[in-house]
């Protein structure tokens, strides 16, 4: 029997401000800038939004969107503190309300000034979800994602022969992409050697490993199958969508396996609910908060076995015209940081045949990830309507 | 321009489930929670044991010995206070207690780091009320 929630809902509307390395707006006006360019894509009127998943902390709250967009009758407001997993979880929320008739058109958006506001070592101080972190780690000089997750891909590296080629591969190729798209802030070409020279930031993470620090809004519209059928764009179906929290969530320190993500728990749902697998998959848009996490997801998700991430990625494999084009926007890592939402909208675009120069041929399916904190995990399966 | 002033270290801030061990450290012994019910050990510290769901729980010294499970080196210091030690070594040990330990590796380079190394847990006060954890070579 098919899943209660699959092909219910759909993605009818994207907006995305310019991404940017400094900004004079707030994150609120970004994430409301994104939110009104994903109403006009889809076509509908700001009032008739009536549930609201903005990204927090960062941006606005549910109270702002009323303000702001004359919401009479907001039915759902919440908040999911899952870090970088928290836009794809929204989607199945999302997909939740309008499949049982809570809501009809549901907001998730970002808004972030990460580059010109708190950086990212300030503002994670104040997750409740980094409590342990702050009171173990930080005292002995662990305080950022690039140094928590880096002795994960270490021990990847150890364990496996994964190496900086590796690494490189999946950095100098998003980069590729990002050139296609415009709408980046690293919009120059960027080479292995470039990569390898730059400068070690936690070991064995290098600059080129690390996501961007970067202003910027994104915003998506989730609405029920049956209206978006009605909307200005072509459907974009969640055919399955699942999140997943790894044993010992608040701990990466603590885990047995510190290379089990969420993703893992996720992807046992997700798959078989859409009814697809990693085979029938033309286009992955895969949380790049750092290189090695597009590896290691390619891995959990089934298209490696683990430990085989790393040659898993060469010779073109990830590449446009490859056999799993990834992150065909750019990803955080050269697009711009906000927090993966812009991995749903590549996908949106990609699955309507409007990505451009980085249009993947015939995509049908694609899927996009999440990862955020310590390991929380979300994956999302969406499709073309036939 | 003036010369921003150094950042504070940053401290732990113990909690009622976790004071147990900071005093532990005071007194350069690594004490973890155990459940008084089922016995076993659970580190970072909470109310519950995840085993038995018993609430009483007590701390008791472990030994100091352990084997690295990995490591980072960190170069860029993300709080300045940090900035005069980087590059540092961070281990994650796997404690014989048990459980795992994040600190700075001391007097290894980082070429000869190994994951199974053997280590040993030492203590350094870094202010009256604080004293934390660093790893040397067994």
């Amino acid at each position: 029997m098919a899943h209660a929630l699959r092909g219910k809902a759909a993605v009818s509307g994207i907006g995305e401000t310019a991404y940017t390395r400094g900004t004079s707006k707030s994150g609120l006006a970004l994430q409301l800038e994104a939110s009104l360019k994903a109403m006009d894509d889809a076509g509908i009127d700001p009032r008739e939004i009536d549930g609201c998943i903005p990204y927090f902390p960062g941006g606005g709250i549910a109270e702002d969107f009323i303000a702001n967009l004359g919401i009479k009758d907001l039915t759902l407001s919440a908040f999911i503190p899952m870090g970088g997993a928290t836009c794809v979880a929204a989607l199945q929320m999302a997909a939740m309300a309008v499949a049982t008739g809570v809501c009809r058109h549901v907001l998730i958006s970002v808004g972030r000034t990460g580059y010109s506001g708190a950086r990212v070592s300030t503002r994670l101080q104040q997750f409740p979800q980094f409590a342990l972190a702050n009171e173990f780690e930080a005292p002995i000089g662990m305080f950022a994602p690039a140094q928590l997750y880096a002795q994960g891909a270490r021990r990847h590296m150890e364990l496996y022969g994964t190496t900086a080629r590796h690494f490189a591969e999946v950095a100098v190729t998003t980069r590729r992409h990002a050139i296609l798209n415009g709408n980046v802030v690293m919009n120059k070409p960027l080479t292995v050697e470039e990569h390898h020279a730059s400068r070690m930031i936690s070991d064995p993470f290098r600059l080129f490993d690390c996501s961007l620090e970067s202003d910027g809004g994104a915003a998506v519209i989730v609405s029920a199958a049956d209206r978006a059928r009605d909307l200005k764009k072509p459907v974009v179906s969640i055919l399955g969508v699942a999140e997943g929290h790894p044993d010992s969530p608040a701990s990466i320190a603590q885990r047995d396996d510190l290379l089990e993500f969420g993703l893992v728990k996720a992807a046992a749902r997700a798959f078989p609910m859409a009814g697809v697998g990693p085979k029938d998959i033309d286009v992955a848009e895969v949380y790049d908060c750092f290189t090695f996490t597009v590896i290691r997801q390619l891995e959990i998700l089934g298209f490696c076995k683990t430990g085989e991430g790393g040659p898993f990625v060469m010779d073109g494999r990830i590449g446009l015209g490859g056999e799993l084009p990834i992150n065909t926007h750019g990803g955080l890592l050269s697009q711009g940081h906000v927090v993966g939402l812009n991995h749903v909208i590549e996908l949106t675009r990609q699955l309507r045949g409007t990505a451009g120069n980085a249009q993947v041929k015939d995509a049908e399916v694609g899927l996009v990830t999440g990862y955020g904190d310590m390991g929380d995990g979300s994956l999302a399966i969406l499709g073309r309507a036939a | 321009m003036s010369t921003p002033a150094l950042p504070e270290r940053p401290l732990p801030t113990p909690t009622r489930e976790s004071q147990g061990y900071w005093e532990g450290m005071q007194e350069h012994e690594l004490r973890l929670q155990h459940c008084t019910a089922c016995g076993k050990v659970r580190h970072y510290p909470r109310p519950v044991c995840p085993h038995c769901f018993s609430m009483e729980s007590e701390y008791r010294k472990a030994p100091l010995g352990g084997a690295i499970h990995t490591w980072t080196v960190c170069h860029h210091p993300f709080n300045f206070f940090f900035k005069a030690s980087a590059p540092y070594i961070v281990a994650l040990v796997d404690m014989d207690a048990g459980v795992r330990v994040n600190a700075p590796l001391r007097g290894v380079t980082e070429a000869d780091l190994r994951i199974g190394q053997r280590v040993t847990m030492q203590f350094e006060m870094v202010n009256k009320e604080t004293t934390l954890p660093y790893f040397v070579a067994a």
